[in-house]
């Protein structure tokens, strides 16, 4: 991720020390004067940080605390400004039956004020306060917004409460408190509204961060926390792959047909040989050769064709091309076979009279085949016609080529859309059946956005 | 992953082998290349063993 803004140093912050009246602590405020309240971090109580007094606002209950993954007092340079935590807050909400939470880190500098980092499960976003307030198509509605000319869609509405704090905050806070939470999603940002009891709207966008970079730019030690599933406003990895694949597919395509085309254009394909034959099983040489026949031209394929008459019968040829005045042969067998019939009320038929069989890249020369045909004797004589055909075109390598080309690009569409299936899997507008299954897991269920 | 790039070498790769495959007049079929035959074949054409005289014939029908 690519961070820039302007670029301020930090000063030497003015660290004030007070006593947690609850525990007799020592608390510390980073904030200078704009700290409203401060949790103690050895009980937990809420105090009163304007109060000369510090009077004592909550005192911290329940038994589960959470730790804050960047240690309050850490120092972060993102877009070029250096901020430090200052206080921590855990929040959490139900959906499906399920509790999820995630924590907020308030960040702060004196020039540019307060920001955010909220962590998912290893997803991070740096989120500052709007200034502006983003445009709704209908007002009053969870329907998509927009800023800075981004279309936002709404992902989910939820009642969020807080569960724990840590550090100094500028505002009221207390465990237990809850806001409406409403979040617009435009990948890599995220915009959120959360209204308060009192009604009040807070605006705030937030950039995706991955916990890579956040370790760098807080310099933290060991790895952070490994990210799991897809998070609402995480980056696809895939972003505009499939419209660019499509567009090299339909070239290759084109290109690839183009070349076919061209090959079977330029091809010969001449007819230099054809005889009909009979065979009769009961002689007893059958093996004889045929008349010579030229192939010109440079080497190309050689495809020989064979009819036979033949109905419920079949007959087998031992065929050799052989080059007259080198003396090669190339041998291979043709078997042709034809059945029909009609069983329990329904008629059938397996093979065919016709077989063809193209030979790869024959030299020119004069040549003659060798032919021995086989058969079943009970079966009487067959008549049978050879045809031998130089340099024709040949669809199979097209035929290969074209899946070829296409499932990758099938394949890497396929990856793109099920990514986004697992980012709305868990917004409010999943499909029922995969939600729920998938809310904690992140699988690739079927649903739709 | 494949990027976009890289699918569009490996397409022209397989269009090259494609172009080249039809160009040589490459064929699938089964045969035995390259036996120098005697030339007393013409005279006695049965004395000539193909490879594929042994092959175990499908008599067909259900």
């Amino acid at each position: 991720m690519v961070l820039s803004g302007p670029k301020k140093e930090i000063p030497a912050t003015a660290v004030r020390s007070i006593t947690c009246p609850g525990c007799g602590g020592s608390v510390t405020i980073r904030s200078f004067g704009k700290a409203v309240n401060v949790v103690c971090g050895s009980c937990h109580s809420v105090l009163d940080a304007q109060d000369p007094q510090v009077k004592i606002l909550q005192k911290f209950k329940d038994a589960i605390r959470h730790d804050p993954l960047l240690p309050l007092g850490s120092r972060g340079k993102i877009r070029g400004v250096v901020y430090e935590t200052i206080g921590f807050q855990h929040r959490q909400i139900e959906a499906d039956g399920q509790i999820y939470g995630w924590g907020e880190y308030l960040l702060f500098n004196p020039y540019q004020g307060f920001r955010y980092m909220t962590e998912f499960d290893g997803h991070w976003n740096f989120v500052a306060p709007l200034r502006s307030l983003p445009q709704a198509q209908a007002p009053g509605t969870e329907s998509d917004r927009y800023y800075l000319n981004e279309r936002y869609k709404h992902f989910q509405t939820a009642v969020a409460k807080t569960t724990f704090v840590l550090g100094e905050f500028p505002w009221q806070v207390r465990v237990g408190e809850t806001v409406e939470v409403t979040d617009y999603v435009c990948p890599p940002r995220v915009l959120s509204a959360e209204v308060s009891a009192d009604k009040e709207i807070n605006w705030s966008l937030g950039e995706y961060m991955t916990g890579a970079d956040v370790w760098k730019a807080f310099g933290l030690k060991d790895a952070p926390p490994a990210a799991a599933g897809v998070y609402e406003n995480q980056p696809s990895p895939f972003g505009g792959q499939p419209r660019k694949t499509w567009k090299y597919c339909f070239i290759l395509l084109a290109l690839a047909t183009a070349v076919w085309i061209y090959n079977a254009g330029m091809a010969d394909n001449k007819q230099v040989f054809t005889e009909s034959y009979v065979f009769d099983p009961a002689a007893s040489e059958a093996a004889f050769v045929t008349s010579t026949f030229n192939l010109d031209g440079p080497d190309a394929n050689v495809k020989i064709e064979t009819m036979a008459a033949i109905d419920n019968k079949w007959i087998y040829l031992n065929y050799a091309l052989v080059n007259e005045e080198s003396g090669t042969a190339y041998d291979f067998g043709r078997e042709v076979s034809y059945y029909h019939g009609y069983d329990d009320g329904e008629s059938w038929s397996e093979g065919s009279s016709r077989d063809s069989v193209t030979l790869p890249k024959i030299p020119s020369g004069k040549y003659f085949l060798r032919i021995e045909p086989e058969g079943d004797s009970k079966l009487g004589r067959i008549n049978y016609s050879v045809t031998v055909i130089h340099d024709v075109p040949n669809s199979l390598w097209f035929l290969i080529a074209a899946p070829l080309i296409l499932v990758p690009a099938i394949f890497s569409t396929w990856r793109s859309i099920s990514f986004e299936h697992r980012r709305w899997q868990e917004s409010d507008h999943a499909t029922s059946s995969s939600s729920s299954a998938s809310s904690s897991d992140g699988d690739d269920s079927d649903d739709d956005s | 992953m494949m990027t976009p790039k890289l699918y569009l070498a490996y397409g022209l790769a397989v269009i090259g082998m494609m172009g080249y495959a039809q160009y040589a007049g490459w064929s699938m079929a089964r045969v035995n290349a390259a036996k120098v035959v005697p030339r007393s074949i013409r005279d006695n054409p049965g004395s000539y063993r193909s490879v594929y005289s042994p092959y175990q014939h499908y008599t067909g029908g259900k």
